[in-house]
């Protein structure tokens, strides 16, 4: 293989496990930037999306986009249900000291870490740890070679879906009613309270909408892999949770490009050095990036806290 | 409040300690596996066989007049629980000897303990160089990768391969394997062009795949696990890499053929244990695990009801009193022990033991063993 | 504040009365969840001092307390330093990498520094996986010696027992000094609004460098505790689930509190290990136990501003009324 077909094939491979954390990373910094607060059990959400998908191919084995709309479905109620365990007892606080209390933030952190290490086990108990078999019909690995190049019929796929996303994202953010409310309560939560905007509806549909991306991505991530596991979700996860920062908090085309950044650096660390190498070199770039981009590479000036 | 929660969490520690030291006369096997968190599939298959064997045991008669049980307790493959677990069974009168762990960093944690204690310590699985050499109490009936490697290098030469990749998982048990096949390759006059250690975890091997091609080798040697060989083996035909696959004898586990599907076709291992050996022990333990569980034991299942069987007859062996110090005395005498994956002897110096290894390759979607 | 009854009754519960009764158990499983006990306490009260008294989230935690554990192990086994060496090297080892690695990141705040320290405690993690000719990679070290002092005492359940003890009296007691002083006061001023800290003089970056070296200090003296009671050591102790287990000490004992993080490190190590007759639901519980803690007492049990609430009831002192942080 030539010097160049070489660097081509592992950028490929590098933007495609890229995009597995972008669509990750995608329902993440919805949240985030809504709520202003890390929900560690997205990744929870994103496994249950698989193993819910995976039950329903073992069972009934309809075609693939009924499996995606059901599991578009259960994400959804998966999203609020988490909404109402885990976040909403503790927007009881609204006075000013509490919602300054740096205390009250972490608590609100671990209430989903907490969470997620439950739902964790509990499928673990019922399924036991092991990977889960995906029929091979479904298996989303069929080769497609274009030229000398590789590829899989899910990385085309996994591409799809996450421009989907964006787009639809974008459009629903600034284009409807509801995306107006969200950047509105994403801004100021108190502000929007005060001009009738029903924040705990918004918020509920924030979680919905983003539990929603990241069950979508945890089905066809697991189809795509071959891999369906309780502690699926973990890796992937804090990826996306480094993209995340790294490309601005509250900017999800930024939280994109910079999964692809964290990807791409992974593949050709394994290219020069060695696997083992390569999350250090990604979490470097983070490093870097943030030592010159203080608030991440889209981020905005400094809150006044 | 918080006092109140304090005393009564004493209250539990002192109430679980005392129903320890009030149980009636009967002999404990102690045994740590994970039971959850990472590698609790093989602790399953390790419960599955061990319960499976005691019951044989217990119904045979073998000790009349008092009845083994086995202790089980979850390491969660976490060094520090295998610590605490250690000190739990080696402070617990009726454990004679404790079967376990699964991997070497675990054993060794807890063999410090088992060493200081004195308690005989037999391990299913832990393949470390340096775990017989903590005290005279640890023991394993698993051929180390410094037996397995080599024989792997020998076949590949056999059959006219000269140069290497390995891929293997960075742990301890991935470093010995590679170590020792690089070094017995090179002695066979062959070349190792290109070795990749992947961190565990790692699921996506195509950056992998892509500059192990470029090197051009005559065949890939994978020392990992099941899990991680599956999925390398899809992505390997989904990348169109022809060249041919080897891998450790982790690699002969059922599960691997429901995971890769055709994928894994042609992919060759060694195995001490065979499922569809025409021995009369292994067909009996076959057919048993298959009624009771359902599906196809595999070599760490096998090495699990060895285990647990060997550690049984060192207590029948102790004698009428048997004692920790006489248990491990019986252990270390194991001699021509006939298990299904085959005769069991420790070594009398090192307490290495050597088995006989097949040949065995992946063909139709079922292990066969060839020549 | 602590009244002088109060810690001399302490003192001599942890000196006295429970080696003492440990000892009458014989049982050396107690002895180790107490060794275990001692060490999480550390950590949690060094992981306190950064993330709860100077307000920096910390996500790297574990990495320090890896490198602790590692410059212990490997000065003893390869130079054959005795304990009351290595432990000051371990500590001083971490505090420099501390540094080395935190000063570019000490200009960041709130979520962007947690997540430059969880890319740090990963780095650390990494490093010590994979560069096997230093530090023997998954192999981990072994044979690490125990803490004994020839033809003084040997090794064993009770020396680790006030090895640990010591050194976590040491530490409470350094770090009890560090936040009830003037500096404690400028380290929460920065937690309050670090803008304002800024604009009142206080030197921010350095506080916050140098607060990050303690903490890590002491998280690397825990490392070589650790190292030296258990004699084994290898890299997957020292993952970011660790991180995770210590802050969740930190926040269920409740955030800026030194008795907090004590009583969340005595709950989160003992609770497995009373939960252990329930088996494989064992993790669950305290799962669901660690979330109720934080559903009922977000500001943890024993948090910086109850506490003084707590104080002020049984001291019964003449208080100014109520939201008052800081040492006076």
């Amino acid at each position: 293989m030539m010097e160049t077909d070489f660097l081509i094939q592992q950028l490929i491979n590098g933007i495609s496990i890229g995009l597995v954390y972008a669509l990750m990373a995608i329902g993440f910094t919805l949240i985030f930037g809504v709520l202003n607060v890390v929900n560690f059990a997205h990744g929870e959400i994103y496994m249950l999306g698989a193993f819910v998908g995976l039950l329903l191919i073992t069972t009934f084995a309809p075609p693939l986009f009924v499996v995606i709309i059901f599991v578009l479905a259960f994400g959804a109620v998966m999203g609020l249900a988490l909404d109402r365990v885990a976040f909403r007892p503790f927007r009881r606080f609204r006075d000013e000291a509490s919602m300054k209390s740096k205390a009250i933030r972490e608590a609100t952190l671990l209430s989903s870490l907490a969470l997620s290490i439950v739902i964790r086990e509990g499928v673990e108990k019922i399924f036991g740890s092991n990977m889960q078999v995906v029929p091979q019909d479904y298996l989303l690995i069929s080769p497609v070679q274009i030229g000398s190049f590789s590829f899989a019929s899910g990385q085309f796929l996994i591409f799809g879906l996450s421009m989907a996303m964006l787009v639809g994202l974008q459009l629903l953010l600034f284009k409807t009613h509801i995306g107006r409310s969200i950047r509105a309560v994403a801004s100021n939560p108190a502000g929007a309270m005060y001009v009738g905007i029903h924040t705990e509806n918004v918020i509920m549909a924030t979680f919905a909408v983003g539990s929603m991306l990241g069950a979508s991505a945890g089905i066809v991530v697991g189809l795509y892999q071959g891999a369906v596991f309780p502690a699926m979700g973990f890796a992937p996860g804090i990826k996306a949770f480094v993209a995340m920062v790294m490309g601005g908090l509250h900017s999800i085309p930024g939280a994109v490009i910079c999964a692809l950044i964290l990807g791409i650096a992974e593949t050709f660390t394994t290219s020069y050095l060695a696997q083992g190498w390569g999350d250090l070199v990604a979490y470097a770039f983070l490093l870097l990036t943030l030592i010159f981009f203080p608030t991440g590479i889209f981020g905005a000036a400094r809150e006044r806290v | 409040m918080l006092r109140r929660t304090v005393n009564e969490f004493l209250a539990i520690g002192l109430c679980a300690f005392a129903s320890l030291a009030s149980a009636q006369n009967e002999i404990a096997v102690g045994y740590q596996l994970p039971l959850t968190g990472d590698n609790s599939q093989y602790g399953t298959l390790f419960k599955n066989s061990a319960d499976m064997a005691l019951e044989q045991f217990n119904a045979s008669g073998k000790l009349p007049g008092t009845k083994v049980v086995i202790k089980y307790e979850d390491s969660k493959s976490d060094a520090k629980e295998g610590v605490n677990i250690a000190r739990k069974f080696s402070d617990d009168a009726h454990i004679l000897g404790v079967i376990g762990d699964f991997n070497s960093t675990v054993s060794m944690a807890a063999g410090q303990i088992y060493a200081e204690q004195h308690v005989p310590q037999l391990s299913q699985s832990a393949s470390h160089p340096d775990f017989l050499k903590i005290s005279d109490w640890q023991f394993r009936n698993i051929t180390t990768m410094a037996v397995e490697s080599p024989f792997i290098a020998k076949w590949m030469a056999q059959n006219n391969l000269k140069h290497y990749a390995v891929i293997g998982i960075q742990n301890d048990w991935g470093q010995s394997s590679v170590k020792n096949f690089s070094e017995e390759a090179a002695t066979l006059g062959n070349e190792v062009v290109d070795t990749e250690f992947f961190n565990p975890g790692n699921r996506d091997f195509r950056s992998i795949l892509t500059k192990v091609a470029r090197s051009k080798p005559d065949a890939i040697v994978l020392f990992m696990f099941y899990e991680e060989a599956a999925s390398f083996l899809q992505q390997r035909a989904q990348m169109n890499v022809q060249t041919v696959v080897y891998g450790g004898s982790p690699l002969y586990e059922p599960k691997l053929l429901q995971l890769a599907g055709p994928a894994a076709n042609g992919l060759m291992m060694p195995s001490t244990f065979v499922a569809q050996s025409a021995d009369a022990s292994v067909k009996a333990y076959v057919e048993g695990y298959r009624q009771r569980y359902g599906s196809e034991p595999s070599m760490f299942a096998a090495q699990a009801y060895d285990a647990t069987n060997i550690m049984l007859d060192a207590i029948v062996a102790a004698g009428p009193e048997p004692t920790r110090a006489k248990v491990r005395d019986a252990l270390a005498a194991t001699h021509d022990y006939p298990g299904v994956t085959g005769v069991t002897t420790f070594d009398p110096i090192t307490r290495e033991v050597t088995k006989q290894l097949n040949r065995m390759i992946v063909s139709d979607g079922a292990y066969k063993v060839i020549q | 504040m602590t009244s002088k009854k109060t810690v001399a009754a302490m003192l001599i519960l942890m000196l006295v009365v429970v080696p003492a009764f440990l000892y009458w158990l014989n049982a050396s499983y107690w002895f180790g969840v107490a060794g275990t006990m001692m060490v999480f306490a550390i950590l949690a009260v060094s992981a306190n001092l950064i993330t709860g008294t100077t307000g920096l989230l910390s996500l790297g935690h574990a990495g320090f307390y890896g490198i602790g554990a590692y410059t212990a192990a490997m000065t003893a086994t390869a130079w054959h330093w005795p304990f009351y060496l290595t432990i000051p090297a371990a500590g001083l080892a971490a505090a420099a990498v501390g540094i080395l690695l935190a000063l570019p990141i000490m200009r960041l705040v709130g979520i962007y520094f947690a997540v430059a320290t969880l890319a740090v405690g990963e780095i650390i993690h990494v490093t010590l996986l994979n560069w096997v000719d230093f530090t023997h990679g998954p192999m981990g070290i072994s044979g690490i010696p125990g803490i004994a002092l020839a033809g003084v005492f040997k090794s064993g359940n009770l020396a680790n027992y006030f090895a640990g003890a010591g050194l976590l009296i040491a530490t409470v007691f350094a770090v009890h000094r560090l936040t009830h002083s003037y500096y404690g006061n400028a380290l929460r001023s920065l937690r309050e609004d670090d803008q304002c800290a800024q604009a009142m003089g206080l030197k921010v970056v350095r506080i916050k460098t140098e607060a990050f070296a303690f903490s890590c200090f002491f998280a690397g003296v825990a490392g070589a505790l650790w190292a030296h009671t258990t004699q084994y050591i290898s890299p997957g102790d020292f993952r970011f689930s660790e991180s995770i287990l210590i802050l969740a000490m930190v926040v269920v004992g409740g955030l800026g509190s030194i008795p907090g993080a004590l009583i969340g490190a005595l709950l989160l190590v003992g609770l497995p290990e009373v939960l252990r007759p329930f088996g494989d639901y064992r993790m669950i519980g305290v799962g669901l136990v660690m979330f109720l803690c934080i559903l009922f007492l977000p500001r943890g049990i024993c948090g910086e501003v109850s506490a003084m609430a707590l104080a002020r009831k049984h001291l019964n002192a003449a208080w100014k009324p109520s939201q008052q942080l800081g040492w006076r």
